[in-house]
């Protein structure tokens, strides 16, 4: 290999067939007289632009269709040319320096190229040059040359996480890889499931328990999972009337008074809530909006006045305190509405019970968020609740859902597999990764793999085949040709 | 292949330096398919002939070679040569190729050549430089190449890129007349095309003659000495315009084969063999196939440099140097 160019921080390296160089692949350039190296990554391998390869091309293709021949080469000088032909430019984006054997961000220098030794180096040898994970490993998978690729839970500790790609390629079995290992380490997570996908996280793929049987917990809303109204705060139920019910000004006034009263009393059931709205002295219209709200949180199921069949929220994280677990509150099946009354419900406590130190921290997962949550929790996410111990990871197959400074904020990102130049572009906006990398390499990123970016992996982004996992998967698209293929084979044999 | 491995197994060098190749311009060959600049002291007439497609077909076959300059070593030059037969049966076009086979030329073994010339009748009075020798070892694979078709094909039309002139260093009369006398005896015809010409009438080039010819025709270059000097004329001079364009070409027919025939192997040609801008298809190829693109002399290069252990190393460039932009001009 060769030095050719550098331009910035981009450096064209001319290479043969044989040094069998891909994308995402690491290279150090070594110059040994300045005892510097340069750490860069192939981001696209290219043919290498040769003089006479457009007229060798035009000849080879008069052979193929319309001429027959033979080459007398006795002296196997065709091979050198056909290698020649094949020579290759690789693309590569400069990630840093290494001088006595410390990291520096500074590219400004050009190695000698004549003299600059350049070797390929595996992604661990490099973490090790840089100074590597330390602590709580989390197994993500194995890179291109098949060693293990270990991130630490620290680095998804007090961070944001965006989880993205097309569908099909394996975000949620990684988001799902993730949740165990935090839960390892004992860590609470909460998990905010859209299609019932984690539900058999406890749950080996023959179907028996596994190692997390006890620390996954699947809440259902409407099943297991409902509360009663003397359980709720004030501000909790606020959000639900304001942002899942859409409850005017004027009527949430009155609602407030309401609440404010029946709580005075004690304990209040539904059916107590029905009656004050129906005995309140206020405008027929505030009380014909406080009714069709009422109607909407008793139909809901979420609400109970059952006392005994309730969960108290507060005590559902005291499961997971002391070896760490996972809450999964399925969404699968429940109307937008309800959805949205469950979410603001579990975010709103959440965030109490942070304030009030009541839980340490909590890693929340949210797939597809953009359907559940509404534009302004976004940046409260992002901004605020992060400062109260609410780290967030989005799983979504639809980055443009996601607002740009979230991308520009993001610590990690874990990209799958895009084809689409518009979804590429979006996802570029994050701020650890230069765009030319994410669009060159996540277009060619196979199914189960990813590109690491960001602190995670040390700012040097990576590519991983997510390793598979030993759980019951839920969550399939059912179909319809499965069975009817089966069927077929079926009636092949037997006819 | 033999004078190949053997030039090329006595190279004492550490280095090749390989020639400068303009980026984006594949090198051109090296042979000059010379025309002898022959004065027409008595020129007579043009008579134009009428030409018709023969629906008589038979087999086309062309021969052309190349060479190439690759570099040189502390003790000589590296060339290369590659021979191409390009032929076309039943409307078919096939092609066999021979080479590239690289070849160091040294002032040592310059005799060792010399006298593969001499086994072959080629002129030896006066030694050739070195440079020489890269294009006087490409004509005489053209030669071989020329006797291996004239001994083996019957009753074809043979092609040649070039002329027809003898008595020159690389065109022996003896060898000539012995390659065109084995093709006639096997009822072959030899038609030699020549791209350029230096042949000029009242002062015109030859070929500018046909500008206004209707093709298909041949114009019949009347009054022609026969020889000037050791320089023979083997053929009858032509100029040939075979299809409509702006292109024609010098033709020579063997001399000896009578002139109703000689011009019936053209109409054969034109009935046989695709045409475009009056050259033939098969010629085309078969300098197509010769020719050395830049990617080959760099893989040649590298060749080179792999087998026999030597370095490549650029030497500055002495005009580059110093006229810089203004150095570009040719060499020497």
């Amino acid at each position: 290999m060769r030095l050719y160019k550098k331009e910035g921080n981009s450096l064209q390296i001319l290479s043969s067939p044989e040094d069998d160089m891909e994308k995402g692949d690491y290279l150090l350039v070594e110059d040994t007289n300045l005892n510097r190296k340069l750490i860069t990554q192939v981001i696209d391998v290219q043919f290498a632009s040769v003089p006479g390869l457009l007229e060798e091309l035009l000849r080879d293709s008069t052979t193929e269709e319309q001429v027959y021949g033979e080459n007398f080469d006795p002296l196997g000088v065709s091979s050198h040319i056909n290698h020649i032909q094949d020579s290759r430019m690789l693309i590569c984006k400069i990630r840093g320096t290494i001088v006595n054997d410390k990291l520096h961000a500074n590219s400004s220098w050009l190695p000698c190229r004549s003299k600059s030794g350049i070797t390929k180096i595996s992604f661990n040898s490099l973490l090790e040059h840089v100074g590597g994970n330390n602590g709580l490993p989390i197994n993500v998978g194995e890179t291109k040359d098949g060693s293990p690729l270990n991130i630490t839970a620290h680095d998804l500790d007090g961070r944001l996480n965006i989880i993205t790609g097309k569908k099909g390629t394996g975000k949620s079995h990684l988001s799902k890889l993730l949740v165990l290992g935090l839960v390892d380490y004992g860590a609470t997570v909460v998990v905010l499931d859209l299609n019932g996908e984690y539900a058999g996280l406890g749950f080996s793929a023959n179907g028996g328990g596994n190692q997390y049987s006890g620390r996954v917990h699947v809440l259902t809303p409407g099943a297991n999972f409902r509360v009663s109204l003397s359980q709720t705060w004030l501000n909790v139920m606020l959000k639900i009337m304001i942002h899942a019910l859409g409850l005017p000004g004027t009527s949430t006034r009155e609602f407030k008074h309401i609440w404010k009263s029946l709580s005075q009393q004690g304990r209040f059931t539904l059916q107590d809530l029905g009656e004050a709205i129906r005995r309140c002295s206020c405008n027929m219209h505030v009380r014909d909006a406080l009714f069709s709200r009422y109607h909407s949180l008793a139909n809901s199921g979420f609400f109970t006045d059952n006392e005994e069949s309730a969960a108290d929220f507060g005590k559902l994280f005291e499961k997971t305190k002391k070896d760490g677990g996972a809450l999964v509150i399925n969404l699968k099946d429940i109307s937008s509405v309800d959805r949205q009354i469950v979410l603001e419900y579990t975010l709103g406590n959440l965030v109490n019970l942070l304030n009030q130190w009541k839980i340490k921290s909590v890693f929340l997962f949210a797939e597809e968020a953009h359907l559940y949550l509404r534009e302004t929790y976004w940046e409260d996410i992002v901004t605020r609740m992060r400062h109260f111990g609410l780290f967030t990871n989005f799983v979504t197959n639809q980055p443009d859902t996601i607002k740009e400074n979230i991308y520009r904020q993001a610590d990690s990102i874990f990209l799958f597999n895009f084809t689409n130049e518009r979804d590429l572009e979006t996802v570029s906006k994050a701020a650890r990764v230069d765009s030319e990398t994410v669009k060159s390499i996540a277009q060619e990123l196979p199914p189960h793999h990813c590109l690491l970016i960001g602190r995670a992996v040390k700012d040097f982004p990576v590519m991983v085949k997510v390793r598979a996992l030993d759980i019951k998967t839920m969550g399939q698209t059912r179909l319809f040709f499965t069975n009817h293929l089966c069927d077929v084979q079926e009636l092949q044999k037997t006819s | 292949m033999e004078l190949s491995l053997n030039s090329m197994k006595n190279i004492e060098s550490n280095y090749l330096q390989p020639t400068e190749t303009p980026i984006n311009q594949p090198p051109t060959e090296h042979i000059e398919n010379a025309t002898t600049i022959l004065g027409i002291q008595h020129p007579s007439t043009i008579k134009t002939i009428r030409l018709e497609h023969s629906l008589d077909e038979k087999t086309v076959v062309a021969v052309d070679v190349s060479s190439i300059r690759i570099g040189e070593t502390e003790t000589g030059e590296l060339c290369a040569i590659r021979g191409a037969i390009a032929w076309r049966e039943k409307n078919r076009y096939k092609y066999q190729r021979m080479g590239p086979f690289p070849f160091h030329i040294t002032e040592q073994n310059k005799k060792e050549i010399y006298k593969l010339f001499r086994n072959h009748s080629f002129e030896t009075s006066e030694a050739p430089s070195i440079t020489n020798i890269q294009a006087r070892i490409g004509n005489l694979l053209e030669r071989w190449l020329q006797l291996g078709i004239s001994c083996s094909a019957y009753d074809t039309i043979i092609l040649w890129d070039g002329s027809m002139t003898a008595g020159m260093a690389d065109s022996p009369v003896d060898e000539m007349s012995r390659l065109l006398e084995i093709a006639r005896n096997r009822l072959s015809v030899v038609l030699a095309f020549s791209k350029n010409t230096t042949l000029r009438f009242s002062g015109h080039k030859l070929t500018d003659y046909a500008k206004k010819a209707e093709p298909p025709c041949l114009l019949q270059i009347n009054g022609f000495p026969l020889f000037s000097g050791p320089v023979l004329l083997l053929g009858e001079v032509y100029v040939a315009k075979l299809t409509p364009g702006v292109c024609s070409f010098r033709l020579d027919i063997d001399r000896k084969v009578p002139r109703e025939r000689g011009i019936e192997a053209v109409q054969s040609l034109l009935g046989s063999d695709l045409l475009v801008q009056s050259y033939p298809e098969t010629l085309r190829l078969a300098h197509i196939f010769s020719t050395f693109t830049a990617t080959e002399v760099i893989g040649i290069q590298r060749f080179i440099a792999h087998q026999y252990g030597l370095k490549i190393v650029t030497r500055p460039n002495v005009r580059r140097l110093l006229f810089g932009p203004f150095g570009k001009g040719a060499e020497g």
